[in-house]
């Protein structure tokens, strides 16, 4: 390899190390804001059943056929005539997969004022990881070779991952649909995203992931534009991943069937969901994130036990 | 030329372009403005949509109406409108333009020149040749004649050299100058006026009619020209009077007087009451300064009336004085004519001599000290004086009550009275008021004045019609008599003390005063010589050389003198003695032309001035234009209509670009800063790498206190501690380093205030590492020389029960990025501050443990090592902040077990 040709592949990683620190300057502050998310929300759901290491006891129950003796708790029932069995909460940590749309549709705030909806799936996302990871949850972000883990580095980690991830270049391909990956039997995946892609290739994706087992929770961010399209006038529409764009002699003429085709759009997400046993929310950016979490949050506690 | 009512079209043509409009409107209707650009994810969604309203890609209805507007703004403008392009000229014969040139003309002269190059336009226009008549009477004294006819384009360039004249129009030496003018065909003629009669102005019009169709322009009443008459001579000033030709509203005039030299001394308003022609106002000047006045000018017109020069005959007056005795150097006081001199001295002119050489000169007043008899000769020349004007004073005294002669205005009885005398008075006698018809009246008369010897007049029957004064017993004490056009006026008693102390009195110098007024002005010799011109008026009023035509005023002549072109108004005389003549002299009233003829088309000035709308159209177009290209640009979007934040924010960038030169406001700033968080502060040692160590030492502290504790601190701020102030910060980290400048007086002064009012400090000696042989760093010597001024208290090692072990992590060392080391911090039975520690003194290099990157990885290895050390470093950080922070309250809970058990008992 030529000298110059040395010195430029040098240079260029140079810059991309620079770019990536730059980006990741930006991550302290997710991880402090995400993690002051992630407290409110803890102080809401204070005093609910809230599991400790996965050891905590929760409940003796009367011995059912099919329980193991391994199960039984001797001591408890040497006190009584019946046998009991000991249970405890979050026995086993689960490990969840979250997975945040980085298409470039979500790289778009209709105010300045507002955040973009990556932003703000960022933050819900990291919120949760911190949140899951004070319960002892192992996580794993979808399409990361790595295996679910714990802790704070963990968290550290993961949330570098999301903040050094670059959008991709429109037309690239990438639509904001979850990526296709085994996933163990029993995880539970978190999506996060703005779900604007075909449908069809969303639920293909997801009827993929819950014909393995996994449970889900989808939460789709939108911006408050795209929620109501507020338009008028005579609008050139240019799509953010190279759909194509639309000229439309009178934006406010599209409004309403605009609104039936994304509330249409939504209730087959809905549908397709309660089919996979799976839940979904819709989160705006003009709203505060702490209800979207804390409603994540509770649903992924709800969630029925295996 | 097209013409719809006051509208023209220079090139009408041009107009059939409006027909293209149609077409206009329909190619801007199918092609609609550019489409705002619009970035949307949820495009997908919108695909294959079928709008419900179909209205297209159509411009705008008030987007194409303001289009049309602009193409035909550009159309009509390109045909070039004219409004008032004037009355045709129907008649089939010339133009003859007859114009006052008087010194009327002089105001608004611009105004009738263009209304000139006007009417020369259309002639030209029509192909019209034209003949030019003035009014006034001409400059080189010819007799006036209509001029001939000529092509339009000679005649413009005629007009440049037309001027007013500063004498009045002669509108009947121009009736017979168009007596036996033949025009072929009928004439149309334009009467450029002046507005003024002068007499013949309806024979004038009668004539004209018989030309041809006459069109007369007058000014607007409120236009008219104003004339200052010559001023009137007042005890205290002048009195400027002026007429104007129409009197239906009221107006006001400024009127000024100034110097020779242009400078103004004075300035007053003249106001003419409604209804009224004749306006006066006085102008009052201290003597000196009224001497000084050579011209009254009315404020913003610029005619030849509205100056009245001013010459000697308002200024000082010459007064002689003559007596019989001869001057005592000695005792000037005895003197007759002392008391003379210093009374009229500050506002006449005083010349002394004998009486011959006096009437020599010019004269106002003449006045005669105790003079018995007169010469022969002197008594011609008096008489001959007096004749012409003179105003002759005499004052009584022993001589003339010896010896008198016939010029005085009584008879005198021999010997007069004496106090004490033949007829002898009880008292001296005081004056009775003056009489309210006399010059003297209303003067005050002093209490004190007395009069103790007189000369009587015999009694005769028209003594009391020649009295001016009497005394408080009813005699006589002036006496005045007309003589030829002059006075004769005696006073009874001496000029000087002698007789009466009437000289000594404030009384004595104002009758003098009204006696001088009463002169008219200079009455001298001008009979022998013819007075040649010395600067004469032109039309608007300026002083100007006079012009080779102007004659000078034939010896005798000037009171015959009339304004004209031979005698322009202006100086006239010597420099010495010069005088002057006005036009206002001539005129006593002025009267606006109103009888004129049925048939004459009456109009005035600028009315019908042309006025071309070519630019007008077109830069309403262009704004038309720039209001399109803005909408056009909002229709794609491409600009933002600001709102109401931006536009705050936008006066706020703008107010902070403003030079702000007020520290106390960056204080107030700094201080809002520093307290609406709080805050680690650290101290600027100057040392940039400990500074930059402090600085990173405390953000990561920040981080661990946001992370674990409830202090969220905001990021850390540098402190100079020679300058800024403390009391915001509860915790100071100060790094000791060698270089650590001595402390100013102020700075210790803050630093005492600090430490006594609850501050607490942090020293870093940072020299642990240093401290194996005899335990003294670097570090330590610094601190040693930087506290000798400070009011510490006396340190002690932390006890092992100190609540900095207990304030929020439990330690039992504090180690930094050394271990080891001894932490100092006050005695903790001190009951000073709660018994809080002012200053915790180590040297360990807290700070370079504490510090981190915005990662939260730590910037420099703890020694000897350890995530432990780095650990009980920030913990012993964290203690301190809640030490600070909460003072001795964790001490208080310390004692809670010994409390509760207390309270059990």
């Amino acid at each position: 390899m030529p000298a110059s040709q040395t010195g430029h592949v040098a240079t260029h990683a140079n810059r991309q190390q620079q770019r990536a620190e730059r980006l990741a300057s930006a991550l302290p502050p997710l991880l402090v804001a995400a993690e002051r998310v992630a407290a409110t929300v803890a102080q809401g759901v204070h005093g609910r059943r809230r599991v400790g290491q996965g050891e905590t006891f929760w409940q003796f129950r009367r011995y059912e056929f099919g329980d193991t003796p391994q199960q039984i708790d001797w001591r408890r029932s040497a006190r009584a005539d019946q046998i009991f069995v000991r249970e405890t909460e979050w026995e086993a940590a689960q490990s969840v997969w979250l997975w945040r749309d980085n298409s470039p549709s979500m790289h778009y705030q209709s105010d300045p004022a507002l955040p973009t909806k990556q932003a703000r799936a960022d933050l819900l996302t990291v919120a949760l990881m911190a949140l899951l990871i004070r319960g002892g949850e192992r996580i794993a972000l979808l399409g990361d070779p790595a295996t679910p883990a714990t802790g704070r580095a963990a968290l550290t980690r993961l949330a570098t991952s999301l903040a050094l991830e670059q959008p991709p270049p429109p037309g690239a391909g990438d639509i904001g649909i979850p990526p296709a990956m085994p996933l163990p039997r029993h995880a539970t995946t978190v999506l996060v995203g703005d779900f604007l892609s075909p449908f069809e290739a969303i639920d293909s994706a997801i009827r993929n992931l819950a014909a393995q087992g996994v449970r889900g929770h989808i939460l789709q961010v939108l911006d408050p534009a795209e929620a109501t399209m507020p338009f008028t006038g005579r609008s050139h529409f240019l799509g953010l991943e190279a759909e194509g764009d639309l000229l439309v002699g009178r934006a406010q003429g599209l409004r309403q069937s605009y609104l039936d085709r994304l509330q249409e759009h939504q209730d087959r997400l809905h549908d397709l969901a309660s089919v996979a046993g799976w839940s979904m929310a819709t989160h705006h950016t003009d709203h505060p994130p702490q209800p979207a979490l804390l409603a994540l949050y509770v649903a992924l506690a709800d969630q029925p036990k295996f | 030329m097209l013409t719809l009512g006051p509208l023209a079209f220079a090139t009408p043509w041009l107009l059939i372009a409006l027909a293209g409009l149609p077409l206009l409107w329909w190619l801007l209707r199918a092609v609609p403005p550019a489409p705002r650009l619009v970035p949307f994810p949820a495009i997908r969604l919108l695909f294959g949509l079928d709008p419900t309203e179909e209205t297209p890609h159509r411009t705008p209805w008030w987007l194409l109406l303001l289009r049309l507007i602009l193409a035909s703004l550009v159309i009509f403008a390109l045909a070039r409108p004219l409004l008032n392009p004037g009355n045709d000229l129907r008649g089939s014969g010339p133009l003859l333009l007859v114009v006052d040139d008087g010194w009327a003309a002089a105001k608004n002269w611009p105004v009738r020149q263009a209304a000139m190059t006007e009417a020369i336009d259309q002639a030209d226009s029509a192909g019209k040749s034209v003949m030019i008549l003035t009014t006034a009477p001409l400059a080189t004294g010819e007799p006036l004649t209509a001029g001939r006819l000529m092509r339009a384009g000679e005649a413009r360039r005629l007009i440049p050299g037309l001027a007013p004249k500063p004498w009045p129009v002669d509108r009947a030496a121009a009736r017979q100058a168009i007596a036996n003018v033949e025009l072929a065909g009928a004439a149309n003629i334009l009467w450029l006026s002046d507005g003024i009669e002068d007499g013949s102005a309806r024979q004038f019009a009668q004539k004209l009619q018989q030309l041809g169709a006459t069109r007369i322009l007058t000014d607007p009443p409120g236009e008219l020209p104003v004339l200052l008459l010559p001023p009137e001579p007042e005890v205290d000033g002048l009195v400027a009077r002026a007429l104007r030709p129409d009197g239906s509203a009221a107006r006001n005039f400024i009127v000024s007087a100034s110097t020779e030299d242009g400078r103004q001394l004075a300035q007053e308003t003249l106001r003419f009451a409604a209804g009224e022609t004749v306006a006066s106002v006085a102008i009052s000047l201290p003597s000196e300064l009224r001497n000084r006045i050579t011209r009254l000018s009315v404020a913003g017109e610029s005619t030849a009336a509205a100056i009245a020069l001013v010459d000697e005959r308002f200024r000082r007056r010459p007064v002689g004085l003559a007596s019989s005795d001869t001057p005592d150097v000695d005792q000037p006081l005895l003197g007759d004519l002392y008391y003379l001199d210093r009374a009229l001295g500050p506002f006449a002119e005083i010349r002394r001599g004998n009486i011959e050489t006096l009437l020599d000169r010019e004269l106002a007043v003449l006045i005669l000290a105790d003079i018995g008899t007169l010469t022969g000769a002197e008594r011609d020349a008096l008489e001959d004086w007096l004749d012409r004007g003179g105003v002759l004073v005499r004052f009584a005294g022993p001589r003339m009550a010896e010896r008198d002669d016939d010029l005085l205005p009584v008879t005198l009885r021999r010997g007069g009275r004496t106090f004490g005398g033949i007829m002898s008075w009880e008292q001296p006698v005081g004056l009775a008021p003056f009489e309210a018809r006399g010059p003297f009246a209303g003067l005050a008369i002093p209490d004190d004045v007395v009069v103790r010897r007189q000369v009587l007049a015999e009694p005769a029957p028209d003594i009391g019609s020649k009295t001016w004064a009497r005394l408080s017993d009813g005699t006589p004490l002036v006496t005045a008599d007309r003589r030829g056009a002059g006075w004769i006026i005696l006073v009874h008693t001496t000029a000087n003390t002698a007789w009466s102390n009437l000289s000594l009195s404030g009384l004595y110098v104002d009758m003098l005063r009204r006696i001088v007024i009463l002169s008219q002005g200079v009455v001298g010799d001008d009979g022998g010589n013819a007075l040649p011109p010395l600067s004469t008026l032109d039309g608007f009023g300026q002083l100007t050389e006079p012009a080779s035509s102007v004659v000078a005023i034939p010896a005798g002549g000037y009171a015959q003198a009339a304004v004209g072109p031979r005698t322009p108004p202006g100086f006239y005389g010597t420099d010495t003695a010069r005088r002057a003549l006005n036009l206002g002299a001539d005129i006593d009233q002025l009267t606006t032309i109103a009888d004129l003829p049925a048939g004459i088309v009456t109009a005035s000035y600028g009315a019908t001035s042309l006025r071309d709308l070519k630019p007008w159209l077109l830069l309403a177009a262009l704004a038309l234009l720039l209001t399109d290209f803005l909408i056009g640009l909002y229709l794609r979007g491409l600009l933002p209509l600001p709102r109401a934040k931006h536009l705050a924010a936008g006066s706020i960038a703008i107010l902070l670009l403003l030079p702000q030169p007020a520290p106390a406001q960056n204080a107030d700033e700094r201080a809002i800063a520093a307290t609406r968080l709080t805050h680690l502060a650290y101290v600027i040692t100057g040392d940039s790498r400990a500074d930059e160590v402090s600085r990173s030492g405390l953000v990561g502290l920040s981080l661990a206190l946001r992370s674990r504790t409830s202090v969220e601190p905001g990021p850390p701020i540098a402190v100079d501690i020679e300058s800024d102030e403390l009391a915001f910060f509860s915790l100071l980290y100060w790094p000791m380093i060698p270089a650590q400048p001595a402390l100013s007086d102020t700075a210790r002064k803050s630093l005492n205030a600090y430490l006594r009012n609850g501050g607490i400090i942090l020293f870093d000696t940072l020299d642990q590492q240093f401290a194996g042989l005899n335990g003294i760093g670097p570090g330590t010597n610094t601190l040693r020389q930087l506290v000798a001024g400070l009011d510490l208290p006396p340190l002690v090692p932390v006890p092992p029960d100190h609540i900095l072990t207990k304030a929020f992590y439990l330690l039992q060392e504090f180690p930094g990025r050394w271990s080891g080391g001894t932490l100092w911090v006050q005695q903790p039975d001190s009951r000073v501050n709660d018994g809080v520690s002012p200053v915790v003194i180590g040297g360990n290099d807290f700070a370079a443990a504490w510090a981190s990157d915005e990662f939260g990885r730590p910037l420099f290895p703890v020694v000897p090592g350890g995530q432990r050390q780095r650990e009980m470093a920030l913990r012993f950080g964290i203690n301190l902040v809640m030490y600070a922070l909460t003072g001795n309250y964790k001490a208080d809970q310390v004692h809670i077990p010994a409390i509760l058990e207390r309270l059990g008992q």
